[in-house]
C-alpha cells in the first residue's frame, strides 16, 4: 500500500511540474464558460453555438457550465470568485447591471475584464392569440379602460420586466406583473391564456405566423426584414429601443496576453457565418464589439439602467 | 405521426444511438437485477456518462435504463425469491414458487414477455396520448397546476407508509429543502443564514442523489452485519430453457388480465409521484381480486407473474407522457431524466413533443426497441444477472458512490454541489433511521418550486382564492386530493396488509 | 412519560419548524408582489409544525415498552461500520478539491473497500489496490477525456 501511495504520488508531482510549464501555452486545457442561467434558456441557446465556434478559434474544448440561481447572480458570485487564469468565461447580458441596482447582488460589472460584445437582440411586445387585441393600438384603449388589470408575465427586475415598465410608461398605461421566470414558461402561459401579453423576441416568429400568438410592437430601430408588419415602438410614438445585449467577460485581473488571445478567438468566432445563422434563428443579431469598445459600452448602458431602475422605483437605497 | 416514428427508428438503429440505448438498457437490467440497487440509483449513476453526449443519446440511454430496470428484477424475483427493485416485490409472489416448483425457465419467460407485452401497450399509450395530452396541459393555469401538485401528494402521502401523519411530515420537509436559499419570485435569500454555500438553494440533483445513494448504500452496509438472507443461491445451475411460443400463448390467452393489469401500470405512472413500485402491488391486487381462483395466488401461478410484470413495464410509459406532456416529473426516476434533459437545453413540458418532434419521437422510438433489446439480453445473459447479483458490496459500494460525486460535480461543476450531496447523505440516513418514508420526501423535494411558483401566481394574476376552487379543473383535482386522503385513512383503518409489504423495502 | 423515537423526533421538527416561522417574519418584501417571501414558507412550516404536535402526541398515547437493551454486539458493529463510511465519504469530499480528483479517487476506494471489508490476504490486497486505481483512471478517461466533464484538479498537487 505504501509503495502503490508513494508511486501515485510520484506521478502526481511528475504531472504536476510538466503542468506548468505547459502553462506558458494558454490554453493547454479545456475552458469553462459560466452561462449564470439554466440550460435551454435564450442566454444559454446563444452561448452554445458561441462556445462551438470559440472552442475552434482557441484549439481547447470551451465547456458551458449552467450556474443558474437567484436571478443569476449565483454564477456571478462564482465567475467572480474564479481564479484570473482565462481557463473560466462568465457569459453576461444587461441584467448584470440591474441585479446590482436591484439590490440583489453585490457584484458589479467592473469586477470583471471585458473581452468582447457577441449579440443583440431585440425585445418584442408580445400578445396572446385569446386576447382581443390584433393591433398595438387596441391593446393600448383597453389597457387605459381597465389600468392594472392587464396582465404581463415577467421575471421580475429582469429585461423581460424593463421592457414593459418602460412601455407603461411612455404610453401611461399600468399592468399587472405575474412571475414567470425565463421565456418558455411564458410562452407556456401565454399560449393557454394565463397571462395577456409578455417580452419575447423574434424566435416566437413560428407561433405568430401559425396565429398562436401576436407581436404587437418590436423594439428596435428599424423594422425587422422578417417580419415586416411588426410596428416599431419608435413608429408609435414612444421613443423605446430595447435589445438584450450578451458578452463575454473574464475575471478581473487575468494577464493581459490571455485576454488578447481570448478576444482574438472570440473576434474570428463571432464573425463566423455558421454563428450569424444560428444567431438567426435566435432572432438574434451577431453584433461583434472588441473589448475596448465593449468595455466602454459597458460603462455606457450601466448608467443608463440605473437611471431606468431609477426612475421605476425599483432601485435599492 | 407514424412516419415520424418510423423516421425516428431510423435514427435510433443508428449505432450512435443503439450503443447507448443498448449499454442504458443493459445497465438497467444489471441494477435492477442487483437486489438493493433501485432504478433510481441506476439511472443516477448512469446521469454523468451522458453529460457529455448529444440529447437523444443521453435520453436513449437514460430510457433504456428505466426499461431495463423495470424487467431485470423479475430474474432475482424468480429465481432467489428476493426482489430486484420494489417494483419487482409483487413478481416474488407466484414466480419464487413456480420457479422452485421445477419451472424456473417458465417463470423467468413468463416474466419477460408479458414485461415486454406490457411495455409495448405503454409505448402505444405513450405515443397516441402524448400530443393531446400536451394540448390539454396547455390550459393548465397556474390554479390547476397548483391543484394537480396538491393531489399528487395527498395520494404519496395516504399511500407509501403506514403512519399518514409521518407520510405528511416527509412531504414537508421536502417542500422546505426547497424553501431555503433564494425565493423564487424576488431572489430574497430564505433561511440562508448569511451562508454562501446555501445562497443559491440546494439544488435538486444532489439533494436526490444524496439522499437515495445514502439511504440505499448504508442500509446494504447494515446488512454486511447481519447473517446473509436464506434462500440466497436459490435455484443455481437452473436451466432456463423452453418453448417460447407456449409461454406467449400462456399471456395473449388471458387478454383481459394483460390489459387491466397494462391499464392499472398506465394509470400509475401518469399519477404524478407513484412509481412502479405501487403499480405492481396494485395490479397484483386487483388480478386477484378479479381472479376466479383467488386462493391460488402465491403457489407460483401465472396470472400473478403476468399481473406484476405487465403493470411495471407499462408504467414506464405512462411516466413519459407525465414528463413530456407536462413537464413534470412523475417519479425520481424521470425527475433525474428531466434534470438531464434541463442541462442539455431542453425544456420539457406541453409544447415539448411539438417544438422538439425528433426528440419527442427518440424517445418512443429508445422506448419501443429497448424493449426488444431487453428481450435479447435476458436471452443471453439471464443465469449471468444471478452472479451478478453475488457481487460484494465491499467493492460495488465504492464505486457507486465515486460516480454518485462525479454526477453532483457535474452538474454545475463546483464542489459546492458535492458538499450537498453529503449534506443530504446525512439528513437522508437519519430520517430513514427515524423511519420517515422518503418517497414523499422526494416528492415534495420535486414539487416544490414549482407549488411556490404556481401558487404565488395565481395570486398574482388574481387575487381571488376561490379561484382554485371554482376553475372546473383545479376544483377537480382538489376534490380528489380530498378523496384520496379520505380513501387512505379509510383504509388504514381497515388493513394494512399490502402496502407494508411494498415499504418494507427501502422504497422510492 | 418516556418519549421515543417518534415524540423525539417530533420535537426536534417541532421546534424548527418553529424557529423558522418565528425567522420568516424578517423577510423583506418586494410592492410588486402581493405576498412576500415568507408567506408560502410559513404555509409549509404551519403544517410541519402541526403534524409534528400530532407525532408527538400519537407518541405519548402509545405505551412504551421498557427501554431497548443496550445495543447487541451485533448492531454496534454495524454502527461502526457506518460511521465509518460517512468519515471516509467526508474524508473524500474534503480532500477532492486538494488533491484532486485522480489521486482523492484511488485514496477513497481504497479506504473504503478496506473499511466494508479488511483484505485478509496479498491477493486480496492487490485486488484491493486495482480496484481503487482501475476506479480513478477509467472514470477520469472517460469523463475527461471522452464526455468533457471536467473534474476537480488538486489545489496542492496541481493534478
Amino acid at each position: 500500500m505504501g509503495k502503490l501511495l508513494s508511486t501515485v504520488f510520484a506521478v502526481a508531482l511528475a504531472t504536476a511540474i510538466t503542468g506548468t510549464a505547459a502553462g506558458q501555452q494558454y490554453p493547454d486545457r479545456p475552458v469553462k464558460m459560466i452561462v449564470p442561467w439554466a440550460a435551454g434558456g435564450d442566454t444559454d441557446n446563444i452561448f452554445r453555438p458561441f462556445a462551438v465556434e470559440l472552442q475552434k478559434h482557441l484549439g481547447q474544448p470551451v465547456v458551458i457550465a449552467n450556474v443558474a440561481g437567484a436571478s443569476g447572480t449565483v454564477g456571478a458570485r462564482e465567475a467572480k470568485a474564479a481564479a484570473p487564469d482565462g481557463y473560466t468565461l462568465y457569459a453576461v447580458h444587461d441584467y448584470i447591471h440591474l441585479v446590482h441596482y436591484a439590490g440583489i447582488t453585490d457584484v458589479k460589472y467592473t469586477d470583471f475584464d471585458p473581452i468582447c460584445l457577441v449579440s443583440a437582440t431585440p425585445s418584442v411586445l408580445t400578445a396572446s392569440a385569446k386576447t382581443p387585441w390584433k393591433t398595438w393600438k387596441e391593446m393600448a384603449e383597453d389597457a387605459k379602460k381597465r389600468p392594472g388589470q392587464i396582465t404581463v408575465g415577467a421575471t421580475l427586475g429582469s429585461t423581460s420586466h424593463i421592457f414593459p415598465a418602460l412601455i407603461e410608461k411612455a404610453a401611461g398605461i399600468k399592468f399587472k406583473y405575474v412571475s414567470y421566470d425565463g421565456l418558455a414558461p411564458r410562452m407556456n402561459a401565454l399560449l393557454g391564456g394565463h397571462i395577456d401579453l409578455t417580452d419575447s423576441n423574434l424566435t416566437q416568429k413560428g407561433k405568430v405566423e401559425a396565429g398562436l400568438l401576436r407581436f404587437l410592437a418590436i423594439a428596435s430601430e428599424k423594422r425587422n426584414p422578417d417580419m415586416p408588419d411588426v410596428p416599431t415602438l419608435k413608429e408609435l410614438g414612444m421613443n423605446i429601443v430595447f435589445e438584450v445585449l450578451r458578452g463575454v467577460v473574464v475575471p478581473k485581473g487575468t494577464p493581459a496576453p490571455v485576454r488578447a488571445k481570448l478576444g482574438d478567438a472570440c473576434a474570428k468566432a463571432a464573425k463566423e457565418p455558421a454563428f450569424a445563422q444560428s444567431m438567426k434563428l435566435q432572432g438574434t443579431t451577431a453584433a461583434y464589439l472588441d473589448a475596448a469598445a465593449y468595455a466602454k459600452f459597458l460603462d455606457k448602458i450601466d448608467g443608463e439602467n440605473k437611471a431606468i431602475m431609477t426612475e421605476l422605483g425599483l432601485i435599492k437605497k | 405521426m407514424f412516419d415520424l416514428l418510423v423516421q425516428a427508428l431510423g435514427t435510433i438503429v443508428q449505432w450512435k444511438y443503439l450503443l447507448p440505448l443498448f449499454l442504458g438498457t443493459l445497465a438497467g437490467i444489471v441494477g435492477g437485477a442487483l437486489p438493493g440497487v433501485t432504478i433510481t440509483m441506476t439511472i443516477i449513476v448512469v446521469l454523468p456518462f451522458t453529460f457529455g453526449l448529444d440529447p437523444l443519446q443521453g435520453l436513449a440511454a437514460m430510457t433504456g435504463v428505466y426499461v431495463g430496470g423495470s424487467a431485470g428484477g423479475l430474474v432475482t424475483a424468480c429465481l432467489l425469491g428476493i426482489p430486484g427493485t420494489p417494483s419487482a416485490i409483487a413478481t416474488t409472489f407466484d414466480g419464487f414458487p413456480m420457479a422452485r416448483n421445477g419451472a424456473p425457465g417458465r417463470a423467468v419467460w413468463l416474466g419477460v414477455w408479458s414485461s415486454f407485452f406490457g411495455g409495448l401497450l405503454g409505448g402505444l399509450f405513450l405515443i397516441v396520448v402524448t400530443g393531446p395530452l400536451a394540448a390539454i396541459a396547455l390550459e393548465f393555469g397556474p390554479w390547476e397546476y397548483f391543484s394537480l401538485f396538491v393531489l399528487a401528494m395527498a395520494m404519496v402521502a395516504g399511500l407509501a407508509e403506514d403512519s399518514l401523519i409521518k407520510g405528511l411530515i416527509s412531504t414537508a420537509i421536502g417542500l422546505l429543502i426547497t424553501v431555503i436559499g433564494s425565493d423564487p419570485i424576488t431572489a430574497v435569500p430564505r433561511f440562508t443564514f448569511g451562508s454562501e454555500l446555501i445562497a443559491g438553494g440546494f439544488p435538486f440533483l444532489p439533494v436526490l442523489i444524496g439522499i437515495f445513494a445514502f439511504a440505499q448504500i448504508l442500509t446494504d452496509v447494515e446488512k454486511l452485519g447481519a447473517p446473509k438472507p436464506a434462500g440466497a443461491g436459490g435455484i443455481a445451475g437452473a436451466t432456463l430453457s423452453i418453448s417460447h411460443p407456449k409461454v406467449i400463448g400462456e399471456i395473449l390467452s388471458r387478454p383481459v388480465l394483460l390489459l387491466w393489469s397494462t391499464l392499472v401500470g398506465i394509470l400509475i405512472g401518469v399519477l404524478p409521484a407513484i412509481g412502479g413500485s405501487a403499480a405492481n402491488m396494485l395490479a397484483y391486487d386487483q388480478a386477484r381480486k378479479f381472479s376466479r381462483r383467488p386462493r391460488e395466488f402465491g403457489t407460483g401461478i401465472p396470472e400473478g407473474i403476468i399481473a406484476s410484470e405487465s403493470s411495471n413495464n407499462a408504467n414506464v410509459g405512462g411516466s413519459l407522457v407525465t414528463i413530456m406532456a407536462f413537464g413534470i416529473p412523475g417519479d425520481a426516476v424521470t425527475a433525474v431524466m428531466l434534470g438531464a434533459m434541463t442541462i442539455h437545453g431542453i425544456q420539457s413540458g406541453p409544447l415539448f413533443v411539438s417544438q422538439h418532434a425528433a426528440l419527442a419521437y427518440g424517445i418512443y422510438a429508445s422506448y419501443i426497441l429497448a424493449h426488444l433489446l431487453m428481450v435479447l439480453i435476458l436471452a443471453v445473459g439471464a443465469l449471468f444477472m444471478i452472479r451478478i447479483a453475488s457481487l460484494r458490496l465491499s467493492m460495488l459500494a465504492p464505486i457507486v458512490l465515486v460516480l454518485c460525486v462525479i454526477g453532483a460535480y457535474a452538474l454545475n461543476n463546483t464542489m459546492q454541489s458535492v458538499y450537498v450531496l453529503l449534506l443530504f447523505g446525512v439528513v437522508g440516513y437519519a430520517l430513514v433511521k427515524a423511519g420517515f418514508p422518503l418517497a414523499p420526501l422526494i416528492l415534495g423535494l420535486i414539487l416544490g418550486d414549482q407549488i411556490e411558483l404556481n401558487l404565488v401566481r395565481a395570486i398574482m394574476t388574481d387575487a381571488d382564492p376561490w379561484m382554485f376552487v371554482t376553475r372546473p379543473i383545479s376544483g377537480g383535482l382538489l376534490a380528489c386530493a380530498v378523496l384520496s386522503v379520505g380513501l387512505a385513512l379509510w383504509q388504514h383503518r381497515r388493513h394494512r396488509r399490502t402496502m407494508t409489504a411494498a415499504a418494507a423495502e427501502v422504497d422510492f | 412519560m418516556r418519549l421515543g423515537r417518534d415524540g423525539i423526533a417530533g420535537l426536534i421538527l417541532l421546534g424548527s419548524s418553529l424557529a423558522l416561522l418565528g425567522a420568516s417574519f424578517d423577510l423583506p418584501s418586494l410592492p410588486l408582489v402581493p405576498v412576500g417571501p415568507g408567506f408560502y414558507p410559513r404555509i409549509v412550516l404551519s403544517v410541519l409544525a402541526a403534524a409534528s404536535v400530532v407525532l408527538v402526541l400519537q407518541d405519548i398515547a402509545r405505551a412504551h415498552a421498557a427501554a431497548p437493551a443496550a445495543p447487541a454486539g451485533a448492531a454496534r458493529r454495524v454502527r461502526v461500520l457506518v460511521a465509518g463510511v460517512f468519515a471516509v465519504v467526508g474524508a473524500y469530499v474534503f480532500l477532492m478539491p486538494l488533491l484532486g480528483f485522480r489521486v482523492a479517487t484511488v485514496l477513497f476506494v481504497g479506504g473504503l473497500q478496506a473499511a466494508l471489508e479488511w483484505p485478509r490476504s496479498t491477493r486480496q490486497w492487490t485486488a484491493l489496490a486495482v480496484v481503487a486505481v482501475a476506479t480513478s483512471a477509467v472514470t477520469y478517461l472517460v469523463f475527461e477525456r471522452y464526455l468533457l466533464v471536467l473534474l476537480p484538479r488538486g489545489r496542492w498537487t496541481g493534478f
